[in-house]
């Protein structure tokens, strides 16, 4: 039992850390009043590049490299059509998403790519504790990397400029705009990094998870992260817990066949969503969102 | 208000202006906002700038501060001719502006706020000894780590000055700053622009409608008119007569030269209480004489956990104008949106002719009789896509239409006779409310609410943002509408305009009613009191 307990415990935190990198940029771009669409894309694009790139250069590092670049271009052309030309961001994200989609589905027939996989790294003792010591400290070591990331980009948001700039910009852009911050160049900017964090989303996900890419490997996991950040009240500690639910949820379908649970093979795919999203809505804390959450930028003041 | 200028300093005629404006010019399209403007301003004067709704101050002042750009013209500061591109440049040459409507970030800290727009890494410590050491100097008390949203409209006010010194500008403008204050709160920033200008040697923009202001804070005025300088004064070689005047460009009815131009006479000169023509629309009416209308009992509302109203009790006669006081935010949209059934009501009842109406259920005070005229015409007053025929059956679209089909015959018939009757000036009934006038799609929307017949309506800032014809034709209709028996609420800021359509007047502050009393007993100092929450 408690060997179950610590195989589901290993599983979770394994599907959750893609979420959670991914959570961490979609948690900025969001303080600054984007909803970034597109993150599916960027994800989706991050884990196609990584393991083409690993099978280019030959090594998976630079695959995660690969990875990060092909979130950051997504972002750039999401970027320029809303934050500098103000195309709707939702028409520009969703078409990038159905285009990143299709094009990394026939790509994937069309190219030969191969597996490639990054090592685990175990911290000596600390991966000895019962039950979480293998699930924790025994992981895919760009897992590691949240340990710094997670207060890094707290630090960023509450103690330097460009965070309070990027707060104040989702609370009332007109104001910020008038203090001769140029508004849309910070957007685009926090655009730039959620998809550097999206792309290494994704990257960790074919590159360290799974070792290859399949069609639509993402599946849908942008939209949670999404999700995540919402139902977390715009807050990171809410971002990371919405994105380890996701992952216990999505680790509890992959187990329950295991333990001797059958049941309706389509429910059971389905399952990690409804559970989470139920989860989220009940756990969801009263919050408020941004002041100008989801509003295009108009520049000139009213 | 009982200081007066002093030591208004003159144009002397060595040294050049502060800020010196030459032949400035704007159009948008066909319309010229600002018209061969030239004024000038000399270091440490309070200059107003004195015009209506339209006038072209607001059109100026983007152009000074690089929100706008001019077509042609000239700008001078301190002697030598000025670009300024964008509102960075702006800053840096000195020039900062106190916004009409904040342009602070609620939820952020007030040091925050205040250090926003700065480079470097933001340092706490330093901030709020800053916010401490400018409040000191001129008076501006504000606690630096209160987050903006919890602080009253007159603090945010001082912190958006605060901002505004903090950068040590030599002009500072302040764009229509009383419209969310209270009295007292008026006279307070009137003595801290008193010493900026006076103590500091700092060039001061004063912009204002209100006659009352102009004559109290500034030292010379330059007065505007359709795009167009009309008279430059010495504030105290002049008196409200003379400006109004210069401001209109005609006499007006004492309604509207309250609605208009802020006249606070019968405010401060009580022998005009008992003038008859003051009093003739405002007659008292006998208590039992009309019975209750609406009934609002004990509302609470709030929104995301936020208080909007709390405990709220109004009642309306019918054939009465009650008047509601009051500065701005301090739960007048949420009683309007309440009876524009868009809150619902956590406890409390809204009872019409003491039948209770359900809150929150999308055209229920629509049907039981309550016509609103809303706060924002453009936002959820009329759709201006839309013709001016559609518009005006937009509440009542089940009159024109039969088995879910809308006639266009009936339609059109509609808003000739409509158009008719209230005089809305258009070129057809197609014709897109987008390219009518302010006045006359205020119009529209007061022409389809009381098409409806309605028992109720609600009137909230019916005249802000029109120009003097268009403040006469409304006020005139709320009149009548009283006098035909509708219960009428008018949510207002301008106490003037209060004042004299009012037969009682109720005090809103923090969500309920503070105080209400009939025009014939209202104290001025009293009702000030009220206005910022002291029980009076």
């Amino acid at each position: 039992m408690i060997e179950s307990i610590a195989l589901i415990l290993a599983s979770s935190l394994r599907l959750a850390t893609p979420l959670m990198f991914a959570g961490l940029g979609e948690y900025m771009a969001e303080k600054a009043g984007m909803i970034n669409i597109s993150i599916e894309g960027m994800m989706l694009a991050g884990a196609f590049s990584a393991i083409l790139g690993a099978t280019v250069t030959g090594s998976p590092v630079l695959g995660l490299v690969f990875g990060i670049l092909a979130g950051v271009l997504i972002a750039f052309v999401h970027a320029t059509f809303s934050y500098r030309l103000t195309v709707n961001t939702y028409v520009i994200g969703l078409t990038l998403n159905l285009l990143v989609l299709g094009l990394t589905s026939f790509l994937l027939d069309a190219l030969d790519l191969g597996s490639a996989q990054l090592s685990k790294f175990e911290i000596p003792l600390l991966s000895d504790l019962p039950i979480v010591g293998q699930a924790v400290f025994n992981q895919r070591w760009p897992a590691y990397l949240l340990w710094i990331l997670i207060p890094a980009v707290w630090f960023v948001m509450y103690r330097t400029r460009w965070g309070l700039d990027m707060r104040a910009i989702g609370e009332n852009p007109s104001a910020v705009d008038a203090t001769g911050i140029d508004v849309l160049k910070r957007q685009r900017q926090g655009l730039l990094i959620a998809g550097a964090f999206a792309g290494l989303g994704g990257a960790y996900l074919s590159v360290a998870e799974v070792g290859l890419f399949n069609q639509n490997m993402t599946a849908a996991r942008g939209y949670v992260v999404i999700a995540a950040v919402i139902f977390g009240g715009w807050t990171i500690k809410g971002t990371i817990a919405g994105c380890l639910l996701f992952g216990a949820a999505d680790a509890m379908r992959l187990a329950l066949p295991a333990l001797g649970f059958t049941f309706n093979a389509q429910l059971l795919i389905a399952s990690p969503y409804i559970l989470a999203l139920v989860a989220m809505v009940v756990f969801a804390r009263r919050s408020r969102a941004p002041a100008a959450y989801g509003q295009p930028f108009v520049r000139g003041l009213a | 208000m009982s200081t007066q200028p002093t030591g208004a300093p003159a144009h002397s005629a060595g040294a050049p202006a502060s800020v010196e404006l030459r032949g400035i010019t704007k159009r948008y399209g066909s319309i010229v906002a600002c018209d061969d403007v030239s004024l000038s301003v000399s270091r440490g004067e309070i200059h107003g700038l004195l015009g209506q709704n339209g006038a072209g101050k607001s059109t100026l002042v983007k152009i000074l501060i690089g929100l706008a750009q001019r077509d042609a013209g000239e700008i001078l500061l301190d002697g030598r001719s000025v670009e300024i591109p964008d509102p960075l440049a702006a800053s840096t040459l000195g020039i900062a502006m106190v916004h009409q409507h904040f342009s602070l970030v609620n939820e952020l800290s007030v040091w925050e706020n205040v250090t926003l727009g700065e480079v470097g890494r933001p340092d706490a410590q330093r901030t709020r000894e800053l916010v401490r050491s400018i409040g000191a100097r001129y008076g501006l008390d504000v606690d630096p780590d209160a987050r903006v949203e919890d602080l009253s409209t007159g603090e945010r006010q001082r912190v958006e000055i605060i901002k505004c010194l903090r950068r040590d500008p030599s002009l500072l403008i302040l764009d229509e700053p009383t419209s969310v204050l209270t009295l007292a709160e008026s006279r307070e920033l009137f003595t801290v622009l008193r010493r900026v200008a006076q103590d500091e040697g700092k060039t001061v923009i004063l912009i204002s409608h209100k006659l009352d202001e102009i004559l109290t804070a500034t030292d010379h005025v330059t007065i505007m008119r359709s795009g167009r300088v009309v008279a430059q004064r010495v504030t105290a070689e002049t008196d409200e007569r003379e400006l109004a005047r210069e401001m209109v460009g005609r006499e007006l009815s004492k309604w509207v030269a309250a609605s208009a131009l802020g006249d606070l006479d019968a405010l401060v000169d009580p022998s005009l209480s008992s003038d008859p023509a003051m009093l003739a629309p405002v007659e008292p009416i006998h208590e039992d004489e009309f019975p209750f209308r609406l009934r609002i009992t004990d509302a609470y509302a709030s929104r995301d956990g936020r208080p909007l109203l709390q405990g709220l009790s109004l009642d309306l006669r019918a054939g009465e104008i009650l008047g509601l006081a009051g500065v701005e935010g301090n739960g007048q949209q949420a009683l309007g949106d309440l009876l524009s059934s868009l809150i619902e009501l956590d406890s409390g009842t809204v009872e019409m002719d003491d039948v209770v109406l359900p809150t929150g259920k999308p055209g229920a005070m629509h049907r039981a009789g309550i016509g609103v005229i809303p706060e924002d015409r453009h936002q959820s007053g009329c759709v201006l896509d839309m013709s001016v025929a559609e518009n005006l059956v937009m509440s009542t679209v089940g009159s024109v239409a039969r088995r879910g089909f809308v006639s266009r015959k009936a339609i059109r018939a509609n808003a000739e006779r409509l158009i008719e009757q209230f005089e809305i000036s258009t070129p057809s009934p197609d014709t897109p409310m987008r390219q009518l006038s302010g006045g006359n799609q205020q119009k529209v929307v007061l022409a389809r609410e009381l098409s409806l017949n309605p028992k109720v309506l609600v009137a909230a800032y019916p005249t802000r943002g029109l120009d003097v014809g268009a403040i006469e034709y409304m006020t005139e209709r709320l009149h009548d509408a009283a006098n035909s028996g509708i219960a009428v609420l008018l949510i207002s800021t301008e106490l003037e305009e209060i004042l004299t359509l009012s037969h009682h007047i109720a005090v809103i502050h923090r969500g309920a009613i503070v105080g209400q009393m009939r025009r014939v007993d209202v104290d001025a100092e009293r009702l000030g009191l009220m206005m910022g929450g002291q029980e009076a």
